[in-house]
């Protein structure tokens, strides 16, 4: 009984209330397993990596790998849409904004993956990092 | 009092569990009150996005520790004046930064690089702005 009631203070004084954890839950879940996967196919898919040995580039070889970014790419898209919804945009105009920059990098990275361009996609890739940046500067503490 | 006991391991798992949803926050991944000074040679340097990481071999006492260093991206080092032939293997530098909140350099150490120093004594703000990392001085755009 002692346990239970301690549970209750804890669930109702604690400085994160229930509502609030969903939230986070939600963006949490959200990022973990829909966006960043989605963002480390771009990342993942252009670059360097240089040793004593030499310079090896990290673009895709087969098409299988070119897949994997329109896939990401595709995703980060309609990403857009997802976080627009009002359950989680609540009507924050920046929120949106944010949401179309970030449609915009998705569509810019799909067409660089349709060229099999990997110099424009390691562009694109800084690029969609500053749209992440810029909006957890803003939201990501709230 | 062990129910009280318990209550406070809960509120702290509890608050864990909130703050670990901060993963890209410099305050979340590397400690501000943990500066590092070393200098050492080039060994690896990976020009990827969102962070280039540049691998400095360091010599303690004959022992040989490997730093992984997290720079900005590689289009902000670029307009920093700093290019992946800048930094080739082999490269002595001296890096200013914060290390990892975990210490224990299994399977290698792992900071936050704020600045690069060359051998001809030019430096390079090696670091991202708006991260959360410590105003020290070395964000040219903090000024």
């Amino acid at each position: 009984m002692k346990n239970l009631v301690l549970l209750f203070f804890t669930l109702t004084f604690s400085p994160f209330n229930v509502a609030s954890e969903d939230e986070h839950s939600d963006m949490h879940d959200f990022m973990a397993h829909l966006l960043t996967p989605a963002s480390e196919a771009i990342w993942e898919s252009s670059g360097y990596v240089i040793t004593e040995e030499g310079e090896f580039s990290l673009e895709p070889t087969n098409e299988e790998e070119w897949e994997r970014v329109l896939y990401g790419a595709k995703v980060i898209t309609e990403s857009a849409s997802l976080l627009s919804i009002p359950s989680r945009s609540k009507n924050r105009n920046e929120w949106i904004v944010f949401a179309g920059l970030l449609e915009g990098v998705g569509q810019k990275a799909f067409e660089a993956a349709e060229k099999k361009d990997a110099n424009a996609l390691f562009e694109i890739g800084a690029e969609l990092y500053q749209v992440c940046v810029a909006c957890h500067q803003v939201y990501m503490n709230e | 009092m062990r129910n009280i006991f318990s209550y406070v391991v809960f509120l702290i798992l509890f608050s864990f569990s909130y703050t670990i949803y901060g993963h890209h926050a410099f305050t979340a991944e590397f400690d501000a009150n943990a500066p590092i000074n070393i200098t050492g040679k080039v060994v690896k340097v990976e020009w990827i996005n969102p962070h280039a990481w540049v691998h400095v071999e360091v010599l303690k006492e004959s022992k040989a520790t490997i730093w992984m260093v997290e720079g900005g991206t590689p289009n902000t080092l670029i307009r920093n004046g700093l290019t992946k032939n800048s930094i080739k293997p082999g490269t002595v530098i001296n890096v200013r930064g914060y290390q990892s909140k975990g210490k224990l350099c299994l399977p290698r150490c792992i900071a936050n690089g704020r600045d690069i120093t060359f051998p001809d004594g030019s430096k390079v703000f090696m670091g991202s702005s708006g991260t959360g990392a410590p105003r020290d001085g070395s964000d040219p755009k903090e000024r």
